[in-house]
């Protein structure tokens, strides 16, 4: 498939890609691949924000070119950067050889030399590619700025080189965790979309989508259980994916149902600070009852 | 084609109805919203609210309101509970607004000239330094704010991943190496380096507006203000029984204005103070997420809290561990440099504090202006 034609066209291509989409995100996503906007999706922690990237890139059969956001990310790491070591081995095996080229100078920075990172990368894929840029959140907000001129018209100018353009653009998709309030003019360029937690309903699908293993009523019992987490009030509370680690440790262990004593004995898949394991524990008896 | 122009015209009103509830709706969002409906189902609500979520919302904030405004305009629906929420707001900023009045930093009218004000500002900044802000009045209050507007806060420094050119450092600059050694035929004569660039670190103030406090917090959130208009790094928060975040709202070129709207935020002026619950959802919201992670966390409470004090020390420690130093400005400290913390919240929360200064006067507050740079 090379782009979808209708909302459902394209959320339907996503679940046989693995990936369960509310109406809300398969909007987003189509209006994305139409207008040619980029998508920020926001959410909390393992809502599947990064996933969605990937499946989209598996279903068009594009190339996912992925730029992981951190702290002191720079300009060279996202964009370009000239091969210098290889310049210089290049510069002196022609001193060395006393080789008079008269060219020597534009071809040391020409095409040979240059390192593609994964922004020039991308404008180059054009519509061939999914560009995924990662918690976008944790690169300072100068690094942001820069992002912003490359979103908004997918041109990169090298000034040994020349201007390389997209002729259609790839399909862009920012997340962000919220560790800090990005920018807004970064957030006017973009589609906006918060991920929510799944009803347990699409969640118990989701489990059994991603873990086919695992019985229906020990997912339905592990997503109850989990939704009852969520509402205890916890500093970090689980999100999907820890959903489907506990129903596949769960599984692992030969475990058919969700008693106190086996919840009690995996909840390290599913709650992972000191302060929550201990008001987890006073609980267990709650959490693990009905389904 | 008149269809056309009649969703046109609808979703352009939707977008300022959107406006006129709050949200920033540009024109250019509009013309996407209606260039992405081109692509959807005009007829199809489902299309329409997802549509304009997507194009219109940039602020997670901001889809309780949009929501609202979408029900309104598309489905009809006066939402009875909803306005009667807006209507107790509408009051309830009302209420804090005629508890809460500072005194402008702009001399009024009636105000003697320009010099005379500026001569007796000059004679009396000395007294007015060591005088504590409650026993100040009103025109002393506005002087204090002025000088105040002076103070520079520098938050120490810390390293980060990114590197600059150096005289001496860790990484060779092979950019720099290259370049130069184009210039003696290839041949590379000298070394140059990249070192460790520094920032500093974030400050993140957070201000006791309740009763007990109400004289020094005003001038603190004057002091905010300062603070945010000389680094770019600084965010700002008040609590009584609950914690706002205000930064946003001191983000104003006049200072009168940036102090009366973060007034307006705030709803719980001068009433009880939970200290230990308010830190504990600054520290669950915003300090998990990152936001005091490195940096300097300024508290600034008498430590008469209502709450338990178990959840108060809970909160500290975390806090503690999420940030790079605690400082706390106690104005019953006074100028006593015997005092020891006498509340109960003060004393559960002094084994996490690493610098308990007053902040109940001019000279306490440039104090901790002058300690911050030294803190590393």
């Amino acid at each position: 498939m090379d782009r979808p034609e209708s909302v459902s066209e394209l959320a339907d291509a996503l679940r046989q890609g693995g990936y369960l989409a509310d109406r809300g995100l398969a909007t987003a996503l189509f209006v994305a691949f139409r207008m040619h906007r980029p998508v920020l999706l926001e959410g909390e922690v393992g809502v599947g924000k990064t996933e969605v990237a990937k499946v989209l890139a598996a279903i068009f059969g594009r190339r996912l070119i992925r730029l992981q956001c951190y702290e002191g990310i720079e300009v060279n790491q996202a964009l370009y950067e000239w091969d210098y070591a290889r310049q210089m081995l290049h510069i002196r095996a022609l001193s060395q050889q006393q080789i008079a080229d008269p060219d020597a100078v534009d071809k040391l920075f020409g095409p040979k030399f240059l390192l593609e990172r994964p922004l020039l990368e991308a404008v180059r894929a054009g519509d061939g590619a999914v560009l995924l840029i990662d918690e976008v959140d944790r690169a300072d907000d100068e690094f942001e700025a820069f992002l912003l001129e490359v979103l908004s018209d997918f041109q990169i100018s090298i000034p040994e080189i020349g201007t390389i353009k997209a002729d259609s653009p790839p399909l862009v998709i920012l997340t962000s965790n919220r560790t800090r309030e990005l920018h807004d003019a970064l957030k006017r360029r973009c589609l906006y979309h918060w991920i929510g937690y799944p009803a347990p309903d699409r969640e118990t699908e989701i489990v059994l989508l991603k873990e086919p293993g695992v019985g229906e009523a020990l997912t339905r019992k592990v997503v109850a259980a989990v939704n009852r987490l969520r509402e205890l009030d916890l500093a970090k509370p689980p999100g999907v994916a820890e959903t489907i680690d506990w129903a596949r440790t769960l599984h692992f262990l030969g475990e058919t149902d969700l008693g106190q004593a086996a919840a009690s004995d995996t909840l390290g898949a599913v709650v992972k600070e000191r302060d929550d394991l201990e008001l987890v524990r006073d609980n267990l008896a709650d959490i693990t009852s009905g389904g | 084609m008149a269809e056309r122009d009649r969703i046109v015209r609808l979703l352009v009103r939707f977008g300022s109805e959107l406006r006129a509830a709050g949200l920033a709706v540009g024109s250019g969002d509009i013309m996407s919203y209606c260039a992405a409906m081109t692509e959807l189902d005009p007829a199809d609500l489902a299309d329409l609210y997802w549509a304009g979520r997507t194009v219109l919302v940039c602020r997670r904030d901001d889809i309780a309101g949009y929501d609202r405004v979408f029900r309104r305009f598309f489905l009809g629906d006066d939402d009875q509970v909803a306005e009667l929420l807006r209507l107790n707001a509408a009051a309830a900023s009302q209420v804090s607004q005629s508890a809460l009045v500072i005194p402008a930093t702009d001399p009024g009218s009636d105000e003697p000239g320009e010099e005379a004000v500026l001569g007796l500002m000059a004679s009396g900044a000395e007294t007015l330094r060591h005088k504590s802000f409650a026993a100040c009045t009103p025109d002393e209050l506005a002087a204090v704010r002025r000088i105040m507007a002076r103070i520079r806060l520098t938050p120490p420094q810390r390293r980060t991943r990114r590197t600059r050119p150096a005289r001496r450092g860790s990484v060779p600059d092979l950019r720099r190496i290259v370049r130069r050694s184009m210039r003696m035929h290839g041949e590379p004569a000298e070394l140059c380096w990249r070192g460790r660039k520094v920032r500093p670190r974030p400050l993140i103030l957070i201000l006791d507006v309740s009763g007990s406090m109400a004289d020094y917090s005003r001038n603190l959130l004057q002091f905010a203000y300062s603070a945010r208009r000389a680094a770019a790094r600084v965010e700002v928060f008040c609590f009584g029984t609950r914690l706002t975040r205000i930064t946003r709202e001191l983000d104003h070129r006049r200072p009168d204005d940036a102090l009366a709207r973060a007034a307006r935020t705030v709803f719980d002026w001068e009433g009880g103070t939970r200290i230990g619950a308010s830190l504990e959802s600054f520290v669950r919201e915003w300090g998990r997420r990152g936001l005091c992670r490195g940096g300097i966390v300024v508290i600034c409470s008498d430590g008469l809290d209502r709450g338990d004090p178990a959840t108060l020390a809970a909160a500290m420690e975390r806090l503690a561990r999420l940030s790079y130093r605690i400082i706390w400005l106690n104005p019953h400290k006074g100028t006593d440099p015997a005092f020891r913390p006498s509340t109960l919240g003060m004393i559960v929360a002094a084994p996490h504090v690493h610098l308990l200064l007053s902040g109940h006067d001019l000279a306490s507050l440039e104090e901790l202006a002058a300690l911050l740079p030294s803190l590393n």
